[in-house]
């Protein structure tokens, strides 16, 4: 996600309206036609038919799942990426370039894969898993929580990346400023460092969250797919798909596309703003 | 983002080892949580292959199947690049340097592929593309497949990876010193010389990051192959797929080795173009 | 610019030319003599085809002097349907369950009585049965074990897999009739309550009934509901797990069809229809037989009735008024598999 770019020169030569042209054409047929066939297939029956499928009682659960589940990701995934990020940069210790080369791994893995290793690691029939279970008093995997885990694995990547090239170019002097009128650690870093972190941390963990919302690859692995319990709106899409119920699939895709939609304009618009001022 | 660019950045402002037990902590938190999370679970994926041994690994290393999906995925992939370079370039262009009505929505349509879920995707392309599908009729005209065939799959990677060139070459496209075209075209240089001789070279370390980022998230691509696909083995069957129905035939071994295979493949080219970046930047 | 912008599309229509006609080369056989046949089956008889596909060819070869080279695809029956309503352009389909292959005829893809081939249309049989771990620890030996606390159960999920149906339907029919211990017979709400008690045991929900297994063999539940087949299949892969077929359980009888519409696009109906007709040869027959599937034939059921032992209470799918009302009744969306599982997670 980014915010729009201005152009400097506001005159632009005629001839490259053929580049637009092209553009257009290609975003057009990309990814605005796929929209409107699959809004129009939705309202196909009308809105009442549309609402009733996204108020059955399995549509909301699994829409609900979907969105409680990424959102509790996102917050352990602004924490964690805040804390990473933090730490890839301004402290030194033995094997930090290599964690720094392993933050992008989740993001060569195919998300199958994803969801068939933590199957395989932390599965009831392991005795890490089970153990982790008896510990944690609840299931992990084929529940919300293994869930959570494959999609903060998935999204790991976003939060880091996005914070560490502002990180950098931070200006630290007024944090000695701050350290010398006495401020300790954690104060410096309340005050000072995290409101200029605040943006990307933010828009990192959006990011993150409009990738969850529709993950599909790991999920279905991990998940138990169980309508009511661990069944995800991906999930419910591919399950009205294959049953040849299309006016579920429909109605609910879209109801997955506002959501994302949603999410990224109104990051674009936030950044758009910041820039601004 | 490098480590060296990192350290470089940071030793002139002084740096330091973590010394108070809080910032060990915050370090300690932080390897402890990417060791369970990343490390983990791939050590999980790399054991898994291995489980029966150096010569099964290397067996199914060799297994035919194992290859023609990979050649699927890798062509599929390579048409996909073809197209996002050069559109998407021309997109990333147009943002940057034109203005119109709308375009910040256009800007935020981009985005879209990154977060439809995979299945909406392939979903999409049957309502299109299907038996019942609205160009059904022109299809069966010229008789050309779409879905549970090659070109579906490719609609379908094509869709999902749209945004990576685009967002990749933006920032470039935006940095890029104008004085010089201007200077290209005040010499009397065709606006193809100028594109060519000024304006691509800048262009050229994005494009092939672009590409690398592209071409990674094509050949990983499950959910909406899967809904268009079909995964006849030989025919619509990509490394994913072959992944997919090796677990279903118990071929674990198969599975995981594939996924490694991927999976690396993916971590070295995305590599080699962040190595190709850092050295232009020298 | 002109230059530029010609060289730019002629770029992006090469491409797109390229991968189009490299992705469709034509199906239909060649002039050569070699035919090639594209068979989409559902994921339990895979192996049983891996022996009978071969005794085919070798037979054809020899009458016809043809080679027929074939594709297979195997996946859960309700997608593998789909896919071919969709445009996977199969010749043969053998598929789960005999609504899978309505939808291909309603789809106008099979134009005739395919039906009347064979033993009404049915390949093989098998029987919903439980698959539970060595020694069965947890002594499961009937349905109504499923339903206690704390017993991890594996079903697929009935709107993706045809195996699915087939063990809710088994389930749910076996306590209707009163066949299963600590339910009245004829009474839908006692039924409905003990599938309740069972689907809030189920610990996943795969997307096909391979899928469900194979979670089962990683260790995963205590149970599986399953198709005899598929357990025994297991066993012969060196799996260790036990078969147990309850008392009372429903026959699941699995189609095959040619498929008007490709065969006659391909030019492959002749072989194809040579293929079906074999699959209920005795040979065939055997090998389905070999492979955990109750033949059709009475000879060779005969001739394995140790393997395949009778099953006391056994009912069709005619017990729920043939497919179409069974999907309705059952699995429909004010259905009883739909309102159990809601009312299990108490919305």
């Amino acid at each position: 996600m980014a915010a729009v770019p201005r152009p400097a020169n506001r005159n632009t030569r005629s001839p490259e309206s053929t580049l637009r042209v092209l553009s257009f054409v290609f975003i057009t047929v990309m990814i605005v036609i796929p929209m409107i066939v699959i809004l129009q297939d939705a309202f196909r029956e009308g809105f009442n038919e549309f609402w009733h499928q996204v108020t059955l009682p399995v549509a909301v659960s699994a829409i609900v799942l979907t969105l409680w589940t990424s959102a509790l990701m996102t917050a352990i995934n602004a924490v964690m990426g805040l804390a990473t990020a933090f730490v890839l940069v301004r402290y030194d210790f033995p094997g930090k370039s290599i964690l720094n080369a392993i933050i992008d791994l989740p993001l060569a893995i195919p998300t199958l894969v994803t969801g068939v290793m933590l199957v395989i690691l932390f599965g009831p029939q392991q005795t890490l898993g089970a153990l982790l279970e008896q510990q944690l008093g609840f299931q992990v995997i084929f529940a919300p929580p293994g869930i959570i885990l494959a999609l903060l694995f998935i999204t790991f990547p976003f939060v880091v990346r996005t914070i560490q090239p502002v990180l950098l170019e931070l200006d630290q002097a007024q944090e000695h400023a701050a350290a010398t009128l006495g401020a300790r650690g954690w104060t410096i870093f309340r005050r000072v460092i995290f409101p200029a972190l605040a943006l990307p941390t933010l828009s990192g963990s959006l990011l993150s969250f409009a990738r969850a919302v529709g993950e599909f690859g790991a999920v279905v692995i991990v998940a138990g797919n169980i309508p009511f319990k661990s069944q995800t709106a991906a999930v419910y899409v591919l399950g009205a798909v294959e049953s040849e119920n299309r006016l579920a699939a429909s109605a609910i895709s879209v109801v997955l596309i506002t959501i994302s939609l949603a999410v990224i304009l109104f990051t674009n618009r936030m950044l758009a703003r910041r820039n601004r001022s | 983002m490098t480590i060296q660019k990192v350290d470089a950045l940071r030793k002139k402002d002084g740096c330091w080892g973590p010394r108070r037990n809080g910032e060990r902590f915050i370090v300690l938190t932080v390897i402890a949580y990417v060791a369970f999370l990343v490390i983990a679970p791939i050590s999980a994926l790399v054991g898994g292959a291995l489980q029966k041994g150096i010569p099964s690994f290397t067996g199914a290393l060799s297994t035919p199947e194992l290859w023609q999906s990979f050649l699927l995925s890798f062509e599929i992939a390579l048409g996909v690049i073809a197209i996002q370079g050069i559109l998407g370039t021309i997109t990333a262009w147009v943002i940057v340097r034109h203005n119109f009505r709308g375009k910040s929505l256009y800007n935020g349509i981009i985005d879209i592929p990154f977060a439809i879920s995979p299945v909406v995707v392939g979903y999409m392309l049957l309502l299109i593309f299907g038996r019942n599908g609205i160009l059904n009729p022109v299809l069966q005209v010229f008789d050309f497949q779409v879905a549970f065939a090659v070109p579906g799959i490719f609609l379908a990677t094509l869709f999902v990876s749209l945004p990576f060139m685009i967002r990749e070459m933006i920032p470039v496209i935006q940095n890029l010193d104008r004085s010089q075209e201007l200077a290209a075209s005040t010499l009397g240089a065709s606006r193809w010389t100028t594109f060519w001789r000024v304006i691509f070279p800048g262009l050229r370390t994005a494009l092939f990051y672009g590409i690398a980022l592209t071409m990674a998230r094509a050949m990983g691509e499950f959910g909406a192959v899967l809904v268009i696909g079909g995964g006849v083995q030989g025919r619509t069957a990509t490394t994913t797929l072959y992944i997919f129905h090796a677990l279903e035939e118990r071929q674990y071994v198969e599975a995981y080795t594939a996924a490694i295979l991927l999976g690396l493949g993916s971590v070295l080219i995305v590599s080699l173009a962040d190595w190709i970046r850092r050295r232009s930047q020298h | 610019m002109k230059q530029m912008i010609g060289k730019v599309l002629f770029a992006i229509v090469l491409s797109v030319l390229l991968a189009g006609c490299a992705a469709n080369q034509p199906i239909d056989s060649g002039s050569s003599g070699d035919i090639h046949l594209i068979l989409a089956a559902y994921t339990t008889p895979r192996e049983a085809y891996g022996e009978i596909i071969p005794l085919f060819q070798a037979m054809w070869q020899e009458e016809h002097g043809q080679t027929v080279t074939f594709e297979e695809s195997y996946q859960g029956s309700g997608a593998q349907s789909r896919a071919v309503v969709e445009g996977f352009e199969a010749d043969v389909v053998a598929l789960s369950l005999e609504a899978d292959v309505t939808r291909i005829l309603d789809a106008g893809l099979i134009t005739h009585d395919w039906k009347s081939v064979g033993a009404n249309g049915m390949v093989s049989d098998s029987v919903v049965a439980l698959a539970v771990r060595p020694g069965n620890p947890l002594g499961i030996d009937d349905w109504d074990d499923l339903g206690d606390e704390g017993v991890e159960v594996l079903t697929p999920n009935p709107a993706t897999s045809g195996g699915a149906m087939w063990n809710v339907l088994g389930l749910y029919g076996a306590a209707l009739r009163g066949q299963v211990a600590g339910v009245p017979g004829d009474d839908p709400d006692a039924a409905r309550e003990f599938l309740k008690s069972v689907l809030a045991n189920v610990l996943v929900m795969d997307d096909s009934a391979r899928d469900s297994i194979t979670n089962f063999e990683q260790g995963i539940g205590h149970v599986a509901i399953t198709y005899e087949n598929e357990v025994l299949v297991g066993q012969q892969a060196g799996l260790d797990y036990e078969l147990v077929i309850p008392r009372s359980t429903i026959l699941i009888e699995n189609p095959v069809a040619v498929v008007d519409e490709y065969v006659d696009e391909h030019g492959t109906r002749e072989v194809a229809e040579a293929l079906v007709e074999f699959l209920f040869t005795t040979e065939a027959q055997e090998i389905f037989a070999k492979y955990g599937l109750r033949s059709v034939d009475p000879d060779v059921a005969a001739a394995t009735s140790d393997q395949y032992p009778p099953v006391p209470d056994l009912f069709t799918i005619e017990y729920f008024g043939g497919w179409p009302q069974a999907r309705e009744d059952i699995f429909g969306e004010s259905g009883v598999f739909n309102v159990a599982i809601q009312e299990v997670q108490g919305q």
